[in-house]
Order: C-alpha cells, then sequence, then structure tokens
C-alpha cells in the first residue's frame, strides 16, 4: 500500500507518454532524412502500449493495472517520391525517396500524447491532495 | 451497541457510532476509486484496456447493513473491490473502453467525497478530545 494512493500507476504513465513524445520529436526532427546508417530513407517510428499487472485481487475480478510501452515498432509503408535529380541521394531516374513521416500526424500524436500526460500529472496533484488530507484527520 | 464488551475502552462507542463507521468505510472507497481511476486514465491509451471501479454492491451491502440497524459488527467484511466496469462501452476502434473527461471529473467528485469524508473524521475524534478536556482547541 503506497501513502498516496496509485502513483505508482501514475508515474508509469507519465513513463510512456514521454516515451510517446520522445518518439514524435524523432520522427518529426528526421521528416527529410532520407539517408539514415541502415541505409534508406528514414522510417516512422510508432509506440505502442499495453498494461502491466500492478496488483491483483485474486478471484473478485478487476485487478489494478498500469502502463508500459509495449514495443517501438517501425512504420513499412513507403515513403512518398520526389523528382529531384540534384539530390544525393536521388535514383538514376531522378527520384528521392522521403521519408513516410507525415508532419499533421505527428502533431495530432503531439498533443494527444501531451494532453495525456497533463491528466494523469492532475491524477498525481490530485492524489497527493487526498495523502495530505488523510494525514490532517484530527487536527 | 456492545459498551460493555471485554478489553474495550470507554471511547470505542464513539468509534463505533454509524456515522464514524460509515464515514471510515467510505473513506476506504475513495482510496481504492482513486487507484482505480489513476489506473484508468494511466491505461487511457491502451489498447482493449476495459475500465475498472468500485464494485456496486459494496455501497449496497453498506446500506443493508445500515438498515439492519447495526453497522459496526460484521461490517469488517465489507470491503470495497475493484471490477471490470461492464456498463461502459467502448467507442473506439481499439476497444479500450475510457473516457478521460469522464474520469477526471469521476476524480474531481471522489476528491470532494474524501475531503468531506475526513472532515467528518476529524469533527468526530475532536468532539471526543473536547468530551475530555473541556476545551474546544
Amino acid at each position: 500500500m503506497n501513502l498516496i494512493s496509485g502513483i505508482d500507476i501514475t508515474a508509469s504513465a507519465l513513463a510512456a507518454q514521454k516515451t510517446r513524445l520522445d518518439i514524435v520529436a524523432q520522427n518529426i526532427a528526421n521528416a527529410q532524412t532520407t539517408r539514415t546508417a541502415s541505409g534508406g530513407p528514414y522510417q516512422r517510428q510508432v509506440v505502442s502500449f499495453e498494461t502491466e499487472l500492478i496488483r491483483s485481487q485474486g478471484s473478485a475480478g478487476g485487478a489494478l493495472q498500469s502502463v508500459r510501452v509495449a514495443q517501438v515498432s517501425t512504420d513499412r509503408s513507403p515513403g512518398q517520391q520526389v523528382y529531384n535529380p540534384q539530390h544525393p541521394d536521388a535514383t538514376a531516374d531522378g527520384l528521392v525517396t522521403m521519408p513516410n513521416v507525415n508532419l499533421s500526424q505527428e502533431m495530432v500524436d503531439l498533443i494527444t500524447a501531451s494532453r495525456t500526460y497533463e491528466a494523469n500529472l492532475s491524477v498525481a496533484k490530485n492524489a497527493r491532495m487526498m495523502a495530505t488530507r488523510t494525514l490532517e484527520i484530527g487536527k | 451497541m456492545n459498551v460493555a464488551l471485554v478489553g474495550h475502552t470507554m471511547v470505542d462507542p464513539i468509534f463505533q457510532s454509524d456515522n464514524y463507521v460509515l464515514a471510515r468505510k467510505l473513506l476506504d472507497a475513495a482510496v481504492v476509486r482513486q487507484e482505480a481511476i489513476a489506473a484508468n486514465i494511466a491505461n487511457a491509451e491502451t489498447p482493449g484496456y476495459r475500465r475498472v471501479d468500485v464494485a456496486p454492491d459494496f455501497a449496497e451491502q453498506l446500506k443493508a447493513r445500515l438498515a439492519a440497524g447495526d453497522l459496526s459488527t460484521e461490517s469488517a467484511a465489507i470491503k470495497p473491490r475493484l471490477i471490470e466496469d461492464a456498463s461502459a462501452r467502448s467507442l473506439r476502434p481499439d476497444g479500450n473502453s475510457v473516457e478521460i473527461e469522464h474520469e477526471l471529473l469521476a476524480m474531481n467528485r471522489n476528491s470532494v467525497e474524501h475531503e468531506y469524508l475526513t472532515e467528518i473524521i476529524s469533527q468526530n475524534i475532536k468532539q471526543l478530545k473536547m468530551a475530555i478536556t473541556g476545551r474546544t482547541g
């Protein structure tokens, strides 16, 4: 039992959303990267979440589950081909394969992640307030 | 109420009044609910997650005991537990049934309830102190 109830769960969510923000930042930063160490243009990375059992209640049914990053996978969809013969990575017919990063999609992801982060922060704040009030019982 | 139980002190009746026992039980439930809401909001983006909540039979059991007249005996067996909220529908393609606005509202509501209950318990203890010392401070 934690003094501040549920704070471990909220902490896991904050960490998970932070990872997602990092990945979004990486995607946006590499939106124009046409050459990577593994060759070919940058491929967009996607974060997926999964639950992690924190406390089971046995046969009672519900259990408390925190969240963690399940995996960071690569979006394999093909990137746009742009005609740009001057580009060092252009093929013989002058086409350059750009990364499959879609800026508007990344922005939506960014906003969703930061809103979810905020929601979790307010849960942490509320849990703290409740713990303080509990400690003030009898005062 | 059982005042003359062996090994019990004179202040026990105060800590076994219906209001006090009820407030204590509901305070437990408020803490469990806070944990449930924390888990729900944490998993707001997890595919397939189903929201959890305090089982509704907790309040019903308390009500039944209250109606039966004595809350102080056997009430230890009534514990708030978490169940998957079967009534929550999922409108999302990933099967997640959490609505973050709903959770935040529930959290605020729970927080007010928690404040109210801690206040009741504090008042009970203050009354006891006043009875002992004859002073309000």
